[in-house]
């Protein structure tokens, strides 16, 4: 079939090039990167697939025995599996654990990251269209924020709310919409001043449709870096705060209590119980943050290419 | 002068709007009856407990009584202890301080040359290994860290003492200090070594550099004496709000070492639900982290005069 029709015009070719595409292309151009994005891919579809990959199901009491505790690994359980990676203090298949952790910790992160974006984009959206003293409110309000670490704010507002994964989330979620609300907040004083803003504002849009419909997806490439690295950070403050035993609780086995129940048998050399799901927990945050350091890389107009 | 005020004067609304916070958050937010009183006493002494801390006063009432009484240094007795919350803290304090303190060297003494390093040559395999660890060394979360320096240095080799805490400044006191200090240290490690790595690729770019190397200055002098001065300033001011920063993740650390400091006696006081202790907390971290912002920027600015002028024409 030519691509050349008899008018001289060139028919659409199988795969035009789209922004995506492109983008696509280019970050698959680092090894890294997809490498990264692979493991974060395997990581997200095995907490998915967690009851289906999962020996046993590690908090059904009437398929976990004390007879396996604390099982280094590679030794076969009662049930009769070989478990790979040991087994905890109470007899549980650390692998089965890690990947239901996986769930837990993901889900915690991802949501929270996703309620903190959705809140701080509006905030950061309003303040930079309307301005004034809601600008200067927000913005105080975040520097005040901003200047307390993370760790901090969160432990402060744990204390406060206290234990239980509502309150978890709520505190991750408090934490990190500064984040949103700032860097929505300066792309958006940028692109409000150029001409389609101008041009909408003549056609007498209302402002909402201004807003998200010409402002906000101008806005979008910094808030997908800024997402993938704080969900990144959010998965780390809910596995210390759990870790610290004032994040989730006993019920909710993320990847920070498994580590912490690990603690006790440190000392005396059982290594695997916290080793493995720290693992499980850097392969995590270690292929996010790559994954969001190459997307800054390739969203960013400014960086010679 | 006029900017040394308006600086201060800004602290103090800062202490101020926190204090809000705290006040809000213990007493509207939670249930101060619950928040203040401990759980195992009678109905009775819980009303006299309730007349005492004026909670059946109106609430502009008690905010200001708050503020007094916190001027004055009593944010009431812990329930563990029975002792006042600020001395608990003040107690501890010290451990908190050395061990941050220590991180912070550890950080500045290996992170500079690391990063000057990989800034001076960017391509070798050393500077990409060294760029590779900082890169870990963000990633790696603290707490596992600390758990895997003990399992391997503590425990399989048996070089240092796994917890506690010993004299300050004897062999036995910086052995014990040597593992949390490590673990403190590396995420600071990884960011002064990105720090002073992008510094020193800026500087050696610049004309001084070009026109000392022109002079026939030795490349030690040059890297020791031109950039190394020049990249001081960023990595100082980051540094000192970092600090802060270090005393907030000592929670972390002084948990996995059991390191008697402040952050070991918030993760108990929480889990004891002590809550004068943990508002006690608060309100020495808070005041400790708007002190040290206070002097780091005072201190920058009398570096770099662009920040004070930039301030006063704004």
């Amino acid at each position: 079939m030519s691509s050349v029709t008899a008018l001289g015009v060139r028919a659409p070719s199988p795969n035009p090039e789209t922004p995506f595409r492109r983008l696509a292309a280019e970050f698959l151009d680092n090894r890294v990167a997809t490498g990264s994005l692979i493991v974060l891919a395997l990581i997200i579809l095995a907490a998915l697939a967690a009851p289906w990959l999962a020996p046993q199901n590690p908090y059904d009491l009437a398929k976990v025995t004390v007879m396996d505790a604390r099982l280094a690994p590679g030794e076969r359980g009662s049930a009769g599996f070989v478990m790979w990676l040991g087994a905890d203090g109470a007899g549980r298949d650390m692998w089965s654990a890690i990947l239901y952790g996986l769930r837990i910790s993901l889900g915690v992160g991802i949501a929270s990251g996703v309620v903190a974006l959705v809140i701080g984009t509006a905030v950061g959206l309003a303040a930079a269209y309307r301005g004034g003293w809601l600008d200067a409110l927000v913005m105080r309000l975040a520097d005040l924020q901003l200047s307390f670490p993370a760790i901090l704010v969160a432990l402060i507002l744990v204390a406060i709310l206290g234990r239980g994964a509502d309150k978890v989330m709520i505190a991750l979620i408090l934490v990190q919409w500064a984040y949103y609300a700032r860097t929505v907040r300066a792309s958006a004083l940028v692109e409000r001043r150029k001409e389609y803003i101008e041009a909408a504002r003549c056609l007498a849009l209302p402002p909402r449709r201004i807003v998200f419909r010409h402002l906000l997806p101008n806005c979008l490439a910094p808030m997908i870096v800024v997402g993938t690295l704080q969900t990144a950070h959010a998965i780390s403050l809910e596995a210390t705060l759990s870790f610290l035993g004032v994040g989730l609780p006993l019920t909710e086995p993320s990847l920070g209590l498994l580590i912490a129940n690990g603690f006790e048998y440190m000392l005396s050399g059982k290594y695997w119980i916290s080793f493995f799901p720290g693992l499980a927990l850097l392969a995590t945050i270690m292929s996010i943050n790559l994954v969001g350091d190459r997307l800054r890389d390739v969203l960013n107009p400014r960086l010679e290419r | 002068m006029v900017f040394v005020i308006r600086r201060v004067i800004q602290s103090l609304v800062v202490v101020l709007v926190m204090s809000l916070v705290v006040f809000v958050g213990v007493h509207v937010v939670g249930d101060p009856v619950h928040i203040l009183i401990s759980d195992d006493m009678t109905e009775q002494e819980i009303e006299r407990f309730i007349h005492q801390l004026g909670l059946d006063r109106p609430l502009h009432e008690q905010y200001l009584h708050f503020l007094a009484n916190a001027a004055r240094g009593d944010l009431g007795n812990s329930f563990v202890h029975g002792e006042p919350a600020l001395k608990l803290i003040l107690q501890r304090m010290p451990a908190t301080l050395e061990l941050a303190l220590a991180a912070f060297l550890l950080a500045v003494v290996c992170g500079i040359p690391l990063g000057m390093y990989a800034g001076l040559k960017p391509e070798s395999p050393a500077s990409r290994a060294i760029m590779a660890g900082s890169i870990l060394g963000f990633s790696l979360p603290t707490f596992w860290v600390g758990l895997m320096l003990m399992m391997v240095f503590a425990v399989m080799l048996g070089w240092l003492p796994a917890t506690g805490r010993g004299e300050f400044m004897t062999w036995d006191g910086l052995r014990h200090l040597a593992l949390p200090a490590i673990n403190l240290a590396l995420f600071k490690l990884a960011l002064v070594t990105r720090l002073a790595r992008a510094g020193t690729r800026e500087a050696a770019l610049q004309d001084y550099v070009k026109f000392a190397r022109a002079k026939g200055l030795s490349p030690a002098r040059i890297v020791l004496v031109h950039i190394l001065k020049n990249i001081l300033v960023p990595v100082v001011t980051v540094l000192g709000l970092e600090l802060g920063g270090l005393i907030a993740f000592s929670v972390v650390t002084e948990t996995v070492f059991a390191w008697p400091g402040m952050g070991k006696l918030l993760i108990d006081s929480i889990q004891r639900l002590d809550r004068p202790v943990v508002v006690a907390y608060l309100v020495i971290t808070v005041l400790m982290f708007v002190l040290i912002n206070l002097i780091v920027d005072i201190v920058y600015s009398l570096l770099d005069p662009r920040v004070r002028l930039k301030e006063a024409k704004a």
